[in-house]
C-alpha cells in the first residue's frame, strides 16, 4: 500500500514538468481542428465545431465530480485535510466546466433548436449538478482552510449530491418523457473520420487542461491550509 | 427502544417549548400560500393546475426554515453537545429530531391543506393526496434535518440551508407535484410518481440516518 502510495507521490511531483506542455499543445490542436482542419457539418454549419469543446467538458466535468466524491470519502475515512484540500479542487474545475458546458450548450442551442434553453432531461440535470456542486463551495467556503468541521460537513454534502445524482436523472427523464422530446438526441449521426479525431484531441487537452488545473487549485487549497495553520501558531506563541 | 421513546419524547417537549419558531413556520406557510393565491388568482380563471405546486413549494420552503430553527436553541445552550457525550446512539438522537420534526410540518401542512381547500376549492383532504403528502414529507424532512445539524453553528445558515437543500431536493419536489396533480385528476396515474417519492423517502432517510453518526462526530 505504501509502495503503491510512493508511487503516486512520485508520479504527482511530474505535474508541472508533464500537465502544462501536453495542455498546451493539445490546447492549440484542438482549436485549430475545430477551426480549421474539421470539415464543416453540412446541416448545422459553423456552430457545430463547438462539439469539439462541448463534449469533452461534459465528460470531463462527471470525472471531476466523480473526483470530488472520492476524495470526500478519502477524507471521511482518512480524516487528512489533503482529501479536503483535492475534494474542493476537483469541485471548482468541475463547476468551471459544468458552467462552459451549459454556456457551449446554449450558445449552439440558439440557432439549431431556436432556444437558448430546453427542459430536456440531459439539460436539466446538468444544470442540478452546477446547482449542487455551486452549494458544495459555498458551503465549504463559509468555513477557514482548517475547520475540520465544516470539511467534514462539506464532504457528507458532496457524497449526498453525487448519490442523488441517478435519483434526479431517473426523476427528470420521467418528467420529460411526458413532453414533447427534442429530435435532436434521438438521431445518432456517426461521425466521420476527421471530426472523430479531432474530438479526441479535444478530449485530451480537456482533460490534460483540467488536470492541471485541479493540481493546481489543490495545491493553492493546501497552501492556505498552510498559511492558517501558521498564523494560528504566530498567535499562539505572541499570546504565550 | 425504551431510549428511543424517551428521545423522541425530549424533542417533542422541545417542539413545543419552541412554539414560536414552530408557530413562524406555520405563519410562513399560511402567508405563502395567500400570497400565491393573490398572486395566481389574477393570472387564470382556473388555479387548480397551479394548485400541486403552490402547496409543494409551500411545503419544501417550511420544511427548510422549520427544520433550520429545530436544532438552534439546542445548539445555543450547548446541550446538544452535552447529548452527544451522553451514552445513546447518534442514530438514535437523529431519529428523535426527525420524528418531532416529521409530526410538527405534518401538523403545519394538514393546516395548509385545510387552508387551501377553503381558498381554491378544490377537496384536498382525500386519502391519497394525504399519502402523498406524508411520504413525501419523510423523504424532505430527514435530509433538511440533517443538513440542519451540520449547518448548526456556521453563520448565514438561513440563507445556506435553502441552497444546500433545494438541489438535493428537487426529484422529491418533481414527484411530488406530479403525484398530487393525478390525484387531483389533473393528469393519468400516480403510480410512476408514488413510486419515485418512496424511492426518494427510502433513500433520504437511509443516507441521513447513516451519515448523521459522522457529521456530529466530535
Amino acid at each position: 500500500m505504501s509502495a503503491l502510495a510512493t508511487l503516486l507521490a512520485r508520479v504527482y511531483e511530474w505535474r508541472w514538468v508533464v500537465l502544462p506542455p501536453v495542455a498546451g499543445v493539445a490546447m492549440m490542436a484542438m482549436i485549430v481542428g475545430a477551426l480549421v482542419a474539421a470539415p464543416r457539418e453540412i446541416i448545422e454549419g459553423e456552430v457545430q465545431r463547438l462539439m469539439y469543446l462541448h463534449v469533452p467538458s461534459a465528460v470531463t466535468m462527471y470525472a471531476a465530480f466523480g473526483f470530488t466524491a472520492f476524495a470526500s470519502v478519502m477524507f471521511l475515512w482518512k480524516r487528512d485535510m489533503r482529501w479536503d484540500a483535492a475534494a474542493r479542487g476537483s469541485a471548482v474545475v468541475g463547476v468551471f466546466l459544468c458552467g462552459m458546458v451549459l454556456a457551449t450548450g446554449a450558445i449552439w442551442g440558439k440557432p439549431i433548436w431556436g432556444v437558448y434553453w430546453s427542459w430536456d432531461a440531459r439539460l436539466t440535470t446538468t444544470l442540478i449538478l452546477f446547482l449542487i456542486y455551486s452549494a458544495y463551495l459555498l458551503a465549504r467556503s463559509v468555513a477557514g482552510p482548517l475547520d475540520e468541521q465544516a470539511a467534514r460537513f462539506a464532504a457528507i454534502f458532496a457524497i449526498i449530491g453525487v448519490a442523488d445524482i441517478p435519483i434526479i436523472q431517473m426523476s427528470v427523464r420521467w418528467w420529460r418523457t411526458l413532453h414533447p422530446q427534442p429530435i435532436v438526441f434521438q438521431t445518432n449521426p456517426a461521425l466521420p473520420g476527421e471530426m472523430l479525431i479531432v474530438l479526441l484531441i479535444g478530449f485530451i487537452a480537456i482533460f490534460a487542461l483540467a488536470t492541471w488545473l485541479i493540481s493546481l487549485q489543490t495545491d493553492t487549497e493546501r497552501a492556505a491550509q498552510r498559511v492558517h495553520a501558521l498564523r494560528a501558531e504566530v498567535d499562539h506563541r505572541e499570546i504565550a | 427502544m425504551s431510549v428511543l421513546m424517551a428521545v423522541v419524547g425530549k424533542d417533542l417537549q422541545l417542539a413545543w417549548r419552541n412554539r414560536a419558531g414552530w408557530l413562524s413556520a406555520m405563519a410562513f406557510a399560511t402567508i405563502a400560500v395567500l400570497t400565491y393565491s393573490f398572486a395566481f388568482d389574477l393570472a387564470t380563471g382556473d388555479v387548480r393546475p397551479l394548485l400541486p405546486g403552490v402547496l409543494w413549494t409551500t411545503f419544501l420552503f417550511a420544511g427548510v426554515f422549520a427544520a433550520g430553527q429545530s436544532f438552534q436553541d439546542e445548539v445555543d445552550d450547548g446541550t446538544f453537545d452535552a447529548l452527544l457525550l451522553s451514552p445513546v446512539d447518534p442514530t438514535v438522537i437523529f431519529i428523535g429530531k426527525l420524528v418531532a420534526n416529521l409530526i410538527a410540518l405534518l401538523i403545519i401542512e394538514f393546516a395548509q391543506l385545510i387552508l387551501a381547500t377553503i381558498l381554491f376549492d378544490v377537496g384536498l383532504l382525500t386519502p391519497q393526496l394525504l399519502g402523498i403528502v406524508l411520504i413525501g414529507t419523510i423523504g424532505y424532512v430527514s435530509l433538511t434535518t440533517l443538513l440542519a445539524t451540520m449547518g448548526g453553528h456556521v453563520r448565514g445558515r438561513s440563507v445556506l440551508m435553502p441552497v444546500l437543500a433545494l438541489p438535493l431536493l428537487i426529484p422529491l419536489l418533481i414527484g411530488a407535484v406530479r403525484a398530487t396533480g393525478a390525484s387531483l385528476g389533473l393528469e393519468a396515474g400516480t403510480g410512476p410518481w408514488m413510486l419515485l417519492l418512496m424511492v426518494f423517502a427510502a433513500w433520504s432517510t437511509l443516507a441521513a440516518v447513516l451519515l448523521f453518526p459522522t457529521a456530529v462526530e466530535q
